[in-house]
């Protein structure tokens, strides 16, 4: 499995949430996302870790205050 | 209120299957660790019941066998028999099918016959509104003794065969926050030393230009291949405006009672999952009152939660009390309440 880019992590956040975000949005503060929401949260890191074939933390995964920190802590 | 004081005698549940814990949905819908954990955090409820063989999605219980049984608890704790009902009253968003009403199936189980039923369409409120129209009713003296029922079965919502990782947002929580149950409760205008008496009974419609925050649809012949959501939630907008209506009928019934915020001994606070319970009693803010919720174990089980709560506070022997239920129906909006007092002699608390 490739490792996850940026560019596929934005692809997701476009396909499987249906947000309206660019890779010039990921320093946003997931709180400033329009329709960002808890459910969401679990759609996106189901999605993720199905993307990278890995067990993911959700307590670190909440620790992400941006999706730049989120993409950082899928791909550490 | 009522002309006559109403009263509460006992109340019966039931819950269909063994309690099923977030692991088994996992197993059952192949789902791991992080999952797991996103339901404890966010929701919070530890178990739920189904009408349906999770393993197998076959459906095993309908509403009618889980109220019947409900009932038939509540009149053995009430040292009544079917006989002595003379009105029954049910609230369902579920009902096994829309017509027969559910309510005459019900009756039927338990011998029941030439009285009048009622059955109420009704969401998260309906407990309350079931209680509303029944006390009406007994305390207008056409009738001495209610059967008065909630429950909900979410079996033909349920389907265990679906990708989860693959429903949308608005679809995926009723995954997760719902459960099948039913709750009964016998009210009547007869003296019962001890038996608390209902004060007060609210239900008031709050959806005027407000969007459904549930909807449920049903299908027939001609639409049933028609691009319709069967089940979906506006999550965002029960977690914003539930809590609102809920302070709102909550100081509406402590006025109409003339009762301060100290006089309330438990609260029934709305049990949409253990998260939004506890953001809403924090919100309420009833800092001597004891809390009574039983969504952790439950889950949402729609018109039967009343039932469940009731059940627990009629437990508490300690006389007197004053107890203050609130629920929220988030379809069309409808926030509702009821007070009940236990003086220490069984008689009116106040004259």
């Amino acid at each position: 499995m490739a490792a996850l880019t940026r560019d596929r992590f934005v692809a997701l956040l476009q396909d499987e949430l249906d947000l309206d975000v660019t890779a010039a949005d990921l320093h946003l503060p997931l709180d400033a996302l329009p329709d960002w929401d808890s459910v969401r949260t679990l759609t996106l890191f189901t999605a993720l870790e199905k993307e990278t074939s890995r067990e993911l933390s959700l307590p670190e995964l909440l620790e992400a205050r941006s999706l730049q920190a989120l993409y950082e802590t899928v791909t550490r | 209120m009522s002309d006559q004081p109403v009263r509460i005698l006992s109340a019966g549940t039931a819950l269909p299957g063994p309690p099923l814990d977030t692991q088994a949905l996992a197993d059952r819908f192949g789902m791991d660790r992080l999952w797991r954990q996103w339901v404890d955090t966010f929701i919070g409820t530890r178990t739920r019941h189904l009408a349906i063989d999770l393993r197998t999605g076959r459906r095993r219980e309908t509403l009618a066998d889980l109220a019947a049984q409900a009932a038939t608890e509540a009149l053995e704790a009430a040292g009544l028999s079917a006989q002595d009902i003379d009105v029954l009253v049910l609230g369902t968003a579920t009902p096994d099918a829309l017509m027969p009403a559910t309510v005459n199936t019900v009756a039927e189980r338990l011998a029941i016959d030439g009285v009048p039923t009622f059955q109420l369409q009704s969401g998260c409120s309906g407990a309350v509104q079931a209680f509303d129209v029944a006390t009406a009713l007994l305390g207008s003296g056409r009738h001495r003794t209610a059967l008065v029922l909630g429950g909900d079965v979410i079996a033909k919502h349920y389907d265990v065969t679906v990708d989860l990782r693959a429903v949308p947002p608005d679809e995926l929580v009723n995954y997760l926050l719902f459960g099948d149950g039913a709750g009964a409760a016998i009210l009547t205008t007869e003296d019962h030393p001890g038996a608390p008496e209902i004060r007060a009974v609210r239900t008031v419609l709050s959806g005027l230009d407000r969007p459904p925050g549930q909807i449920l649809n049903w299908y027939g012949l001609a639409d049933r291949s028609e691009p319709l959501t069967p089940a979906s939630e506006d999550y965002k907008a029960i977690e914003e405006l539930v809590p609102e209506l809920a302070e709102e009928i909550a100081e509406e019934l402590l006025e109409d009672l003339g009762w301060d915020r100290g006089d309330v001994s438990h609260l029934l606070p709305p049990q949409l999952s253990v998260t939004m319970t506890d953001r809403i009693t924090r919100r309420l803010d009833f800092p001597l009152a004891k809390e009574i919720s039983c969504v952790a174990e439950t889950g949402n089980t729609g018109n039967a939660l009343l039932f469940f709560q009731l059940q627990r506070l009629l437990d508490d022997t300690a006389a007197p009390w004053r107890a203050l239920a609130v629920a929220i129906e988030s379809s069309k909006w409808i926030k509702s309440g009821l007070a009940l007092e236990r003086s220490t002699t069984g008689g009116r608390p106040h004259p």
